[in-house]
């Protein structure tokens, strides 16, 4: 069977207030299960690309369309929160007041019974199972973005962002949650955008690469 | 961008009719300079405003000098130096700030007049005749300014305790090495850096000063806010009492501007990421004594005398009042009023964080920012402008809809209080948004949340503290507030501010007691978490 384009995006711009257009002319095109790496210099906009996918910014022009939806057209746009897209950030933003059990819960929808089994086979998935009790602040930096990658990926989500999820992370325990991730994103056929600056993450990473330069996305063979 | 959905407006409008309630009495009292200026301003121009312009002139001169010597002097002392008692008092010497000036000012003339206690004790000691006076007359200028000074210098402590520590080490340093000797490291080095901090927090004690009503009262020294009362309540003339407030608005705006264009430079003294903590000298002998009376005297003035006297009146002359009727009834209006208007400062505060969170607008902004400047309005502004914007709204609306009218009503105190502590919920609550990273939204919105539960399960269980703290800081600062509540609040409706000053405007100083120290314990409660942060807030302490 042929693979459905799960996410399209055309001739999309952006700026920032009182900023020249960071992004111009974008396009892109990514496949269900497949995995794009975005390569490029810090403060180049990669962050504002999964951004923009994911809702929480306004793109000056320009269409995205996820599973055929268009989420946005003119003064209609999707909020993040209809959306259905997981987003990973550096920073792992993990609810400091909620144990990571709660966490991974927190975007699953459905019965108490349902989120608890997701949220703890999720978390079984990336080792974090035996921690799922603890607050957040308890853990390490490689455990929080277990548990936050673990997160984003318990609603079950088409699509997931990454946002330079291992940059923080020391290298043997990068290596081994790069391919844990990889794993998973495969065996659940999610679909994934992941930015980084670092070209390991990108050719370990991903089916097909591209490079972030003024403004524009231009393919790259990994 | 796009229309605005049916929330966005609806929270618009909202927030606007807050804000326009907050505007309308400040407009009422700067539209009165473009009205006519009738004949009592030739009596106020011949006979009296050139009195209230120089007096509260000399009263900021004297007020602002004393302050900073206080103020800056103990800030360096704590922070540079070791000393006998060191420890104590470098959380002790914010204590005056429990202590309004109306009732240091009672406490003064009642320890400080012929037959005061002080006096009593002189002659007692020297045995000298009953009419022999030791102290001077604290009732002029010159007590005014001293008692000013004693409660407010915790402002400029404050501000400058905070640039002196962020001072690093290596700049001292450098400057010995440059040849400065310890005084000239003080006046070359760190009182320039830590100028715009004192600035800004100097400008907090002139704005306070110019606001008082009470204790300049008490001690008839005859100032602007004088002025506006008696041509009010003297002249039966409140066109002319809303513009001389105007007059004191515009004077204490200048002072704002001032104070907010200094706190936005005073992070220039900051310490960089080389910062390095300040080594302190160990002071012995007869120097570590002259620190100790040094920083010690404010804080003898302006606390420990007061609630000293205070005590022994309110416990060995007046304890029965603690249980009387009028007590009672004061002290619950009090809190009744103080939980009420912080409720409403707190929830607004917390709306308004929240909406900006997500909007970036400059209509928010704008509206948040005007917001914050109310404390600096003077209570006795306020209660001109409330009452002309009442009695409009009364014989324009109100009467012909309801048998009921706002003038004179609850609403009306509720609204200054509103006003003048709005800033410190926004402070406490904006502080508390600020601790919450921007990516815990993100998060939330991509895992399909939406506002209103991140706003329950996310924002408000992270908040807890914030809001308590809000709660707590607009209480304690209502409790205090005199001219306000003196005129807005509703006939027979006393609480403890206006209890105080009644008893005291008659000279019956040990029923002032009771209530006066319940104000003062109230007002303790924040400045324990003050201290407390003082205590931690010292680099290498943590």
């Amino acid at each position: 069977m042929k693979e459905q384009e799960i996410l399209i995006i055309r001739n999309l711009s952006f700026g920032y207030e009182k900023r020249r257009e960071i992004l111009s002319d974008v396009n892109l095109s990514l496949k269900e299960g497949e995995i794009l790496g975005i390569l490029g210099a810090s403060g180049i906009g990669k962050s504002s690309l999964l951004r923009i996918i994911s809702g929480l910014e306004v793109p000056k022009e320009g269409e995205i369309l996820f599973e055929g939806r268009l989420l946005n057209k003119n003064n209609l746009i999707i909020p993040p929160n209809k959306r259905g897209v997981g987003l990973v950030v550096q920073e792992k933003a993990l609810f400091p007041h909620l144990t990571v059990l709660e966490n991974v819960k927190f975007g699953i929808k459905g019965s108490k019974s349902k989120k608890h089994d997701q949220a703890t086979y999720f978390l079984r998935l990336l080792k974090a199972e035996k921690f799922k009790n603890s607050m957040p602040n308890k853990l390490s930096g490689g455990e929080q973005q277990r548990v936050a990658i673990a997160r984003a990926l318990a609603p079950q989500p088409k699509l997931i962002l990454l946002d330079e999820p291992f940059s923080s992370l020391d290298m043997n325990l990068r290596v081994e949650l790069r391919l844990e991730t990889k794993e998973l994103l495969k065996r659940t056929n999610t679909a994934c955008i992941i930015v980084s600056h670092d070209l390991d993450d990108v050719s370990s990473f991903c089916d097909k690469a591209a490079r972030l330069e003024n403004g524009q996305l231009k393919e790259i063979s990994t | 961008m796009g229309m605005l959905s049916f929330s966005q407006l609806f929270w618009r409008l909202v927030t606007s009719a807050f804000f326009l309630f907050f505007i309308v009495p400040v407009i009422f009292v700067l539209t009165s300079l473009f009205a006519d200026f009738n004949d009592n301003w030739n009596h106020l121009i011949n006979f009296v405003l050139t009195g209230y312009v120089l007096n509260s002139f000399y009263l900021i001169v004297g007020v602002s000098f004393l302050s900073l010597i206080f103020g800056v002097g103990t800030a360096w002392l704590v922070t540079r130096y070791d000393f006998i008692g060191k420890d104590w008092q470098e959380w002790a010497l914010i204590l005056p700030l429990a202590v309004p000036p109306y009732i240091l000012a009672y406490t003064f003339t009642s320890l400080f007049d012929t037959y005061g206690s002080a006096n009593e004790i002189i002659r007692f000691i020297f045995s000298t005749s009953d009419d022999y006076t030791f102290f001077p007359n604290v009732r002029n200028l010159y007590g005014a300014i001293l008692v000013f000074s004693s409660t407010l210098y915790p402002y400029v402590y404050l501000t400058a305790r905070v640039s002196f520590i962020n001072q690093s080490r290596t700049l001292i340093e450098s400057g010995k090495l440059l040849g400065l000797d310890d005084k000239s490291v003080f006046f070359r080095l760190a009182l320039p850096m830590a100028r715009p901090a004192i600035v800004a927090g100097l400008a907090l004690v002139v704005m306070e000063t110019l606001s008082d009503f009470g204790a300049v009262e008490h001690f008839s020294v005859q100032t602007f806010t004088i002025g506006i009362y008696r041509t009010w309540f003297g002249m039966y003339d409140l066109n002319t009492a809303m513009q001389l407030s105007s007059l004191l608005l515009i004077f204490v705006a200048i002072f704002l501007i001032i104070e907010r264009l200094e706190r936005n430079k005073s992070s220039y003294s900051y310490a960089g990421s080389t910062f390095k903590p300040i080594k302190r000298i160990k002071l012995v002998g007869w120097k570590s004594y002259l620190a100790f009376i040094f920083c010690f005297t404010p804080l003898f003035l302006g606390f420990l005398l007061p609630i000293i006297e205070i005590l022994n009146w309110a416990i060995n002359y007046t304890s029965e009042n603690f249980f009387s009727n009028n007590f009672l009834s004061s002290f619950f209006n009090t809190v009744f009023l103080g939980l009420l208007a912080g409720i409403i400062c707190t929830t607004f505060a917390f709306l308004f964080n929240f909406i900006k969170r997500f909007e970036k607008g400059f209509f928010l902004k704008s509206i948040s920012f005007i917001l914050s400047l109310g404390y600096a309005i003077p209570g006795l502004v306020l209660a001109v402008g409330i009452i002309q914007f009442f009695s409009i709204l009364d014989n324009n609306f109100i009467r012909s809809y309801f048998e009921f009218i706002l003038t004179g009503s609850i609403f009306g105190l509720l609204l200054a209080y509103v006003i003048k502590a709005y800033a410190l919920a926004n402070n406490s609550i904006e502080s508390g948004f600020r601790r919450i990273d921007r990516t815990v939204d993100d998060v939330s919105l991509s895992l399909g949340t939406s506002k209103l539960k991140i706003f329950f399960k996310i924002h408000f269980p992270l908040m807890k503290t914030s809001i308590l703290t809000s709660l707590i800081l607009v209480i304690s600062e209502i409790i205090k507030e005199l001219p306000a509540t003196l005129i807005l609040r509703p006939f027979n409706f006393d609480t403890l501010a206006v209890t105080t000053y009644i008893y005291a405007a008659e000279e019956r100083m040990f029923e002032a007691a009771t209530p006066a120290m319940m104000i003062v314990l109230i007002g303790l409660i924040p400045i324990f978490f003050l201290s407390r942060i003082i205590r931690e807030s010292r680099p290498g302490s943590r």
